[in-house]
């Protein structure tokens, strides 16, 4: 009998440690209880997986600490109706059943605090392999037969850039693991050293071994800090097993760790910005020839893989490249995880082969939108991806596929909006994100973005013009074309694709000065209907400005020069005869 | 070596240089704002972007290698596309005002800040030499001028704008009392130009094409030269002895001139078109405006510029005791002063609207009322009334404002019903003035009876025959306009003799935005105006009523000054970029991202507001110096330039090397002058050798008039000295 406590930053914000700590005071032994790290259904949070001697499974969903007495009376006596209003529906057993999980494998499994729980699930015996049966070259070509293309975003090849490391002249070379996930609504890396830490070690000690590194840096950013508490921890008993240091597995290559903690600028987690930042100089991007793997890390040949990435890297040299490549489409090879939020059923962590289509993650894992209102559209990749509408909605999980549409894979955040979304609100979100993010170093970046959000800005207030949506266009192109990094090159891609698929919804704002999805404050009014009104005066005591006037059982008004449009009104309305214009 | 191509041009490079490097080395120009040798690239500027075939990105030529067989084209309209919303994005978060308002409203755009700087610092010569680029006779303008500068002058919003046209008229006199300034002349150019008319506009052309080298003849229908600047203003506002001073030194420059011949009867446009080269027309306006008001060919009814024209010639004409002068402006006003001297008991003047609308100088219109005229505001004549062909009274119609019309005067109406009858002697009607269109009949004239002169080139119907001033195009404005018009008509007469095309398109300048300007830490100080003669004396006399500033009083005056134009304008980069292209930043209008902000230290100035975040001083200061005086601060929009923790420049390691002044392409950083008024002006930098501690070492030293403004440390061994620029300037053989 065991019982596993799912602890990732999602499980214990939900309140699983509050539940961890219950169960200690009941009759369960406590050496029976043990935590593992995100399993991956954020919205059924705080999980508690019941394995029994047999290692059957009975997962408890939602669970609060005042489940803690009848979870202890299900252990003791087996009888499932004190736990059963929390069991998993079988639906929501579908969310993980449905997906094909490598770089997750061991996420929401093992104990990420213990190496043991790691060695067990068969851990570092891709490392030893490549230590002791192969050359860096032969590592180099499975990556290659792999397919494995870089996650964080871009999707270089990721062996190319391993073997440029190899071949660059040098005696001295870092490995560098990006873990500076900063795209709104991703958290996949997060999940992964929180709750795999093991992997990220094992993926980049193989990679060092392969491009000749002794050096191993994971760059994390800050507000991580239970992902750097586990990274800590796995160091220092990889270090205590000989698994990091000199002469690893008695092979002669050698290799220290080192943890940075980003102080939580995105644009870190672009390359060159993020090796100024280890450096301890303000992060901004360098420019580019001459390129990391020439000059990195202290001006040495350096190479910058994204978490997930690394999160493969043992599965492909235990299973051969060839397994990977097994999967996926002609030029996107292996899964790709996402983190799938928004206005969504079922929000979490997906992993996926390539080649499935959109549809499949939002319909057929994440059981599509969770409102009454109809999918309109999915932000894919975060403020430097873009938008694709609900008739792409089978485009195909591939690199390509995705970027035909505009949008990028991106790192794999995946917003999923309703009819209710407003698209120009949307774009002037993301813009906002990146215009504050922008480091400042490029024109077109950091004057270019705020012009744009000027824009967007005036165009959501009914203060847009003629010719705004051709200036924005333009404006999109140029920043494209001449910001110095990816930041910049990407930040107009959701005004792009915004106005790309819902075009009419800017000219809405612009030419009748209306927001179709009734999003926009200042070109909204709340109306009350007469005919529904049932004068029960609930809205007008819900008004915090005293807007709303009427006598009880008689129709009440609205005073639209009074009004805030907060919106009470329509929420607290049960006769939806409160409407939005 | 390496070989490529760029432009269409072969070239060679060695290997690992960048295409910069290589376009440069090959005499080809690519734009850059962030780049300079002594630092590491940086690549944030973004303007030295070009086009390679076969490379699907724009690259960045500061750091992109050249490689064998590569095609580079550095204008291609994808590359000037990228640039120019790069300039544009710039110029609309860069908050400077590149030329003062005074200036830019100016007609003649003289360099009013720089004149009146260099008054502040009692470099009174200079001054006069800057103000004649412009206007050849600066004493008189200074007098007569209704100085639009003035308008414009900031310091109205402090409190009262500075006395632009006194202090011209100041440094002029100044340079009348001593050994007069005369310009360089160019060497003789063989070409022969005629301007037909002595007044301003005909004398300033004249001044400049005699300048430039070419020899130049003014024919003046009149005894003397001068045009209306003689004949139309007053002796007690203007001196006709100051005038032909000014006269003198025109001809001094190898003008000839030739009165008392008239156009039309003894030569034709055609006949010196014949002799010259070119032929400027510059004949003026000299008919009164008719009011075509019944009466107005009775017997004491008469032009206003005729009338001052006889006073002037000594035969004025019989005005009798009481005068009406119609009309509001400043010929008006010299009308009615003249009426005054002449002896006239009761001067009335005519106008349709409220003191609040008249054109005319307020201080014309109090020094008149000074002198006992009778305002009758809100009247119109209706009638000029007479017998036996003689006026003897006007009829007047009350008039009421009501709606503004187009030039945002509220228009006046008649109150229905409503009139006043006044006795008079004379009526003066000084409501405008026109072109006699016979003396031109040569030329084509527009509906409104004016010379049709291109307004770029000043091009007539007849080849090789320019024309400017009153006589073209909207008809009679003030002198400063016609002087303006003659400057830039004498560059086009200059193209057309040497055969040469014009840049006519208008560069690009960079203005803030008047309503963001904050005025409140400025400290009131009242405008100064010379003293006058007491108005019980100046009604009785023709004498100068102007007394002219003093030396002291001319000073303060102009260290009122707020200094609104860029002092680098001379040397931006920045400015130099953004004219490159024809760029539209009002495009892109939107927040500041600093806001306009003073740091100083003993050389060095600061105003973030004008900073464009090419890093080079921050880069220079810790690369090249190792100092770390400053450093980037924030992110985004906002990111800023500045000490660490906001400090003002004196508290940090800076060593005053000016090597991050240097090195700023615009107005952020400037190195302050030895004047004591700080002033933009086109100064000549030259490197020259110091010796310290028995090492010979580089320094630029610039010189205005000159004089020494600035020495300023230019290699390692007097950046490293801490010498301070007074010691460098010592060490200066």
């Amino acid at each position: 009998m065991r019982i596993v406590i799912g602890q990732g930053s999602c499980g214990i914000a939900a309140g699983a440690e509050k539940v961890r700590k219950a169960l200690l005071t009941t009759d369960i032994p406590c050496e029976d209880i043990s935590i593992t790290g995100c399993i991956g259904m954020c919205y059924l949070e705080p999980i508690v997986d019941i394995y029994d001697d047999d290692e059957k499974l009975t997962r408890l969903v939602k669970v609060s600490e005042n489940d803690a007495q009848k979870i202890a009376e299900f252990v003791r006596t087996g009888s499932e109706d004190a736990v059963k209003e929390l069991f998993v529906s079988e639906e929501d057993k579908e969310f993980l059943s449905k997906q094909t999980r490598i770089a997750l494998r061991n996420c929401g499994i093992i104990n990420p605090e213990k190496i043991d729980a790691y060695i067990e699930a068969g851990g570092y015996q891709a490392l030893r392999k490549a230590l002791t049966q192969m050359t860096p070259e032969e590592v180099i070509e499975v990556i290659k037969t792999s397919g494995l293309a870089g996650r964080g975003g871009a999707g270089f090849p990721t062996w190319f850039k391993w073997n440029a490391a190899r071949q660059a002249q040098g005696e001295e070379k870092y490995l560098i693991c990006n873990a500076d996930e900063g795209d709104p609504g991703a958290f996949m890396d997060r999940a992964v050293i929180e709750s795999d830490p093991h992997n990220l070690i094992e993926g980049m000690l193989i990679g060092a071994y392969a491009i000749g590194a002794a050096h191993a840096v994971v760059y994390v950013r800050a507000e991580y800090p239970l992902a750097i508490k586990r990274l800590k921890n796995a160091i220092e008993q990889a270090k205590e097993q000989g698994i990091i240091g000199e002469n690893i597995f008695g092979s002669g290559f050698s290799c220290d760790f080192m943890i940075k903690a980003g102080a939580g600028a995105f644009v870190c987690g672009e390359e060159t910005a993020l090796i100024e930042s280890l450096e301890g100089h303000r992060g901004m991007p360098r420019l580019k020839p001459p390129f990391p793997a020439q000059s990195g890390f202290w001006r040495k040949p350096s190479n910058i893989n994204n978490v997930e990435t690394f999160a493969n890297v043992a599965w492909i040299l235990n299973n051969g490249g060839e397994a990977f490549a097994s999967m996926g489409t002609e030029g996107s090879k292996g899964t790709k995880v996402f983190a799938v939020t928004g206005k969504i059923k079922r929000s979490g962590l997906v992993e996926i082969p390539m080649g499935k289509t959109l549809r499949d993650v939002i319909y057929g894992i994440c059981g599509g939108v969770k409102t009454d209102k109809d999918f309109k559209a999915v932000q894919m990749g975060g403020p430097s991806g873009g938008c694709i509408p609900k008739s792409l909605i089978d485009t195909v999980i591939d690199y390509k596929a995705l970027g035909a549409t505009g949008a990028i894979m991106g790192s794999g955040g995946m917003v999923v909006m309703d009819e209710s979304t407003c698209m120009v609100g949307m774009a002037k979100f993301f813009l906002d994100f990146t215009a504050k993010e922008s480091c400042g170093k490029c024109i077109h970046c950091r004057i270019g973005t705020k012009r744009m959000l000027e824009m967007l800005d005036r165009i959501t207030k009914g203060e847009g013009k003629e010719g705004d949506i051709e200036l924005l266009e333009e404006l999109c192109y140029s920043i494209k074309d001449g910001a110095l990094c990816g930041l910049g090159q990407t930040a107009p891609n959701p005004v792009l694709t915004t106005i790309k698929y819902f075009r009419d919804e800017y000219e809405a704002h612009i030419k009748d000065k209306k927001c179709p999805a009734g999003e926009c404050s200042d070109l909204i009014e709340y109306k009350i209907i007469p005919e529904r009104c049932k004068g029960c005066t609930l809205c007008s005591k819900n008004c915090p400005v005293g807007a709303i006037s009427g006598t009880v059982k008689n129709p009440h008004t609205i005073d639209t020069d009074k009004c805030i449009k907060c919106g009470k009104c329509y929420t607290v309305c049960r006769f939806g005869a409160v409407v939005k214009e | 070596m390496i070989h490529l191509t760029i432009n269409g041009k072969a070239i060679e490079a060695p290997e690992g240089s960048t295409i910069l490097e290589a376009a440069r080395a090959n005499g080809i120009d690519i734009p850059t704002l962030c780049y300079d040798k002594a630092v590491e690239i940086y690549g944030a500027c973004g303007l030295c972007v070009v086009e390679a075939e076969g490379i699907p990105k724009l690259l960045r030529s500061c750091s992109a290698k050249v490689s064998e067989g590569m095609v580079v084209n550095t204008e291609s309209d994808r590359v000037v596309r990228s640039r120019k919303v790069a300039m544009e994005l710039l110029m609309s978060a860069h908050d400077g005002d590149c030329i003062a308002p005074c200036q830019l409203n100016c007609p003649a755009r003289t360099d009013c800040q720089g004149y009146v700087g260099l008054i502040a610092n009692g470099e009174y010569d200079a001054a006069l030499k800057l103000i004649k680029n412009k206007i050849p006779l600066p004493a008189s303008i200074g007098r007569v001028c209704p100085h639009p500068c003035e308008k414009a002058c900031r310091r109205k919003n402090v409190e009262e704008p500075i006395n632009i046209a006194q202090l011209k008229a100041f440094a002029a006199d100044m340079d009348l009392k001593s050994d007069s300034y005369l310009p360089l002349k160019k060497a003789p150019s063989g070409k022969k130009v005629a301007i037909i008319g002595g007044g301003p506009a005909g004398l300033t052309a004249a001044y400049h094409l005699s300048v430039l080298g070419h020899e130049v003849t003014v024919y003046d229908m009149m005894e003397k030269m001068g045009g209306m600047l003689r004949y139309g203003i007053p002796q007690y506002r203007l001196p006709k002895e100051v005038l032909d001073q000014e006269i003198n030194i025109i001809e001094k420059t190898g003008v000839k001139m030739k009165n008392n011949v008239k156009l039309g009867k003894d030569f034709t446009i055609e006949s010196l078109r014949k002799e010259y080269d070119a032929v400027i027309v510059a004949v003026g306006a000299w008919k009164s405006s008719s009011m075509r008001t019944p009466g107005e060919e009775l017997e004491g009814v008469y032009g206003g510029i005729d009338f001052l024209r006889s006073v002037i010639k000594g035969a004025p004409y019989d005005i009798g005791e009481r005068v009406a002068v119609c009309g509001g402006g400043n010929t008006a006003m010299d009308a009615c002063r003249t009426a005054v001297r002449l002896g006239a008991k009761e001067v009335y003047i005519i106008y349709r609207r409220t003191r609040n609308e008249m054109p005319a100088d307020a201080l014309e219109i109090e020094e008149a009322e000074e002198e006992g005229v009778i305002y009758k505001f809100l009247t119109n004549p209706l009638s000029f009334n007479g017998e036996n062909g003689k006026l003897s009274s006007v009829t007047l119609q009350i008039m009421e404002l009501g709606e503004p019309d187009s030039s945002g005067r509220r228009r006046p109406v008649p109150v229905e019903g409503k009139t006043e009858e006044i006795p008079v002697d004379s009526v003066i009607l000084a409501i405008g003035q026109k072109l006699v269109t016979s003396d031109v009949s040569e030329l084509a004239l527009n509906d409104r009876g004016n010379i049709i002169a291109d307004p770029d080139f000043f091009t007539t119907n007849i080849e090789g025959v320019f024309a400017i001033g009153d006589a073209t195009n909207r008809g009679a404005s003030i002198a400063i306009e016609a002087i303006g018009e003659a400057d830039r008509c004498t560059k086009a007469v200059d193209a057309y003799l040497n055969g040469i095309e014009l840049e006519t398109r208008i560069p690009y300048i960079s203005k803030r935005d008047e309503s963001t300007i904050d005025y409140s830490d400025r400290e009131k100080k009242p405008r100064f105006t010379p003293k006058v003669l007491p108005a019980d004396v100046r009604n009785k006399s023709f004498d100068e009523v102007s007394l002219g500033f003093t030396e002291e009083e001319a000073k303060a005056e102009a260290s009122r000054c707020l200094e609104c134009g860029c002092r680098e304008y001379y040397k931006c980069k920045l400015l130099n970029v953004a004219q490159r292209y024809e760029i539209h930043p009002e495009r892109f209008k939107g927040e500041m991202p600093q806001k306009y902000s003073h740091d100083e230290n003993a050389f060095i100035e600061r105003n973030t507001a004008k900073c464009i975040l090419c890093g080079l001083c921050v880069r220079s200061c810790r690369e090249v110096m190792d100092i770390h005086a400053i450093g980037l601060m924030g992110r985004g929009f906002k990111t800023d330039i500045s000490p660490a923790f906001s400090l003002p420049l004196d508290q940090t390691k800076c060593n005053n090397c000016g090597l991050c002044v240097s090195l700023c392409p615009t107005g952020a950083l400037t190195e302050k002058s030895k004047l004591s008024k700080q002033v933009p002006l086109d100064e000549q930098y030259t490197e020259e050798f110091v010796e310290i501690d028995g090492k010979k070492s580089s320094v630029m030293v610039s010189r205005y008039n000159g004089k020494i403004l600035r020495v300023i440390p230019n290699d390692e061994i007097s950046r490293n000295a801490n010498l301070s620029r007074d010691e460098l300037e010592a060490l200066l053989k």
